[in-house]
């Protein structure tokens, strides 16, 4: 039995690892050259947050902090800042995640909220303390509210898709610890 | 519940949360280096990209091609009145046609004259754009043309018409071309016919604003700009576009180069010009004046 559940933790650690790299696939097409002032969800952060609400132990801290730096890296933003708060933020729903298991959807929804938008604020007050060029607002607004607002589609693709639910109570971790 | 949960993590949570740091510390240390030696991680970034991005093309070009495919499809959709638009164009452009081989076989007779050469270390490589930047906030592409293909930093990119960008960032296989729209994108341009220098200084939009106008009143929306090959970095001539005033008043570029469809760059090889490295000489009839702390030169003379 601890064989096969590793096992499923392995390929569940790996399928978020693919799942980034789909949504990283996606934005890099060289589709879009022409600036606009909107933007759509940062699909990276929104999913991560689902993930470490349902189930930690497939997203360990080690995993999401490669990731992030990759999206960093990748997009041209500034290497380390939004992966160390990204990760400090789901970090903190990672603890928040027992609690918010026995509260409603409304809550887990409002808890993302409060953490996405302190990741967002964080990320351009210290961008502005090292004297970086700040985005534009309304950009940083647009992709910060349809986060927010897509949250729970991503939950549902999570939840439905890919099979990622919470924990039973009682139920047993792939290294035999009650969750 | 709670204490039989912590008690089970005696060894995983101490460890854990070491971890976490460890993370942490590598990430914040990661910025601060970046913003501390940004060349450094500049480097390390497009070598990154450099081997990830080239091996996802062979999914990426079918996805794009697909994608552009189903939007030509919804411009099918307004075929006939494009056409009768085309078809009005087309009779002006006749006239125009004729001008121009008028005004080419003009010129071609007077370069004669002249005997002119055109600089022959203008010749470019044309690569294809691999992947934009990936977020609204930048405004780059990345080219499967690189260093392998002689790319330097700061050559100025063009599709067939007008200036596109300047190479910004080159790996082995790859570079990135930073977009005039991207908003740390400056580039000197000269206004004709006035000849007024300014700054064409991206900032995000669609249409970037020109900056530092020498003087304002001789710039007219319709103007063409072309870049000035100040700093030495940019060939100059080279076409950005045409003078346009936005509602508020503000001059900016409204740029030639087609960027809804970025897919053939051509990067133009500029080979700088030749720096002056030594202090002036004074020329005697005997030749060249010694310098004082310059031994060699005194053993030619008699």
């Amino acid at each position: 039995m601890t064989d096969h559940s590793q096992t499923r933790l392995w390929l569940m650690r790996a399928g978020f690892g693919f799942l980034v790299m789909v949504v990283l696939f996606f934005q890099l097409l060289p589709l879009q050259m022409v600036p606009r002032n909107w933007t759509g969800p940062d699909l990276v952060l929104g999913f991560a947050c689902a993930w470490c609400l349902r189930r930690p132990e497939y997203v360990p801290a080690w995993s999401l902090a490669g990731l992030f730096l990759l999206t960093d890296l990748l997009l041209q933003r500034p290497p380390g800042l939004w992966a160390l708060l990204a990760l400090m933020g789901c970090e903190n729903l990672k603890v928040r995640g027992r609690s918010l298991r026995d509260g409603g959807f409304a809550t887990e929804w409002l808890t993302v909220c409060v953490v996405v938008i302190a990741i967002t604020l964080a990320n351009r007050v210290i961008l502005a303390l090292v004297l970086v060029p700040l985005p534009t607002p309304t950009l940083t607004l647009s992709e910060l509210v349809t986060t927010l607002l897509l949250y729970p589609l991503m939950v549902l693709v999570t939840y439905g898709l890919m099979g990622v639910r919470r924990a039973a109570p009682g139920e047993l971790d792939a290294v035999g610890q009650r969750i | 519940m709670a204490k039989d949960r912590s008690s089970s993590n005696d060894f995983t949570g101490p460890l854990r949360r070491l971890l976490l740091a460890v993370l942490i510390l590598v990430l914040g240390g990661t910025f601060l280096l970046w913003r501390i030696d940004s060349p450094r991680v500049e480097r390390f970034r497009a070598q990154i990209t450099d081997r990830i991005v080239p091996n996802l093309d062979w999914a990426m070009a079918p996805v794009t091609g697909a994608v552009n495919l189903f939007r030509n499809f919804q411009s099918y959709q307004r075929l006939s009145d494009q056409n009768r638009e085309l078809r009005s164009e087309l009779r002006q452009m006749q006239a125009w046609k004729e001008a121009a081989l008028q005004l080419e076989q003009e010129n071609a007779r007077l370069l004669d004259l002249n005997k002119v050469r055109l600089d022959p270390r203008l010749t470019y490589i044309t690569g294809v754009v691999l992947a934009d930047s990936g977020s609204p906030f930048r405004q780059s592409v990345l080219l499967n043309v690189g260093a392998r293909d002689g790319l330097v930093d700061g050559w100025a990119t063009m599709d067939g018409i007008g200036l596109v960008g300047r190479i910004s960032g080159v790996a082995q296989n790859t570079a990135r071309v930073i977009l005039l729209t991207d908003a740390s994108s400056r580039i000197p341009a000269v206004v004709q016919p006035s000849g007024q220098r300014a700054m064409v200084a991206g900032d995000n939009t669609a249409a970037p604003p020109l900056d530092f106008i020498e003087n304002p009143d001789l710039v007219r929306p319709g103007d063409r700009v072309i870049s000035s090959g100040d700093g030495g970095v940019f060939p100059a001539g080279l076409l950005i576009g045409q003078v346009a005033a936005d509602p508020g008043g503000r001059l900016r570029v409204r740029l030639a180069a087609d960027y809804e469809r970025l897919e053939f760059l051509r990067v133009l090889r500029s080979h700088g010009k030749e720096p002056v490295s030594d202090s002036a000489h004074i020329i005697t009839p005997e030749g060249p004046l010694a310098d004082a702390a310059d031994p060699a030169p005194e053993a030619l003379q008699p």
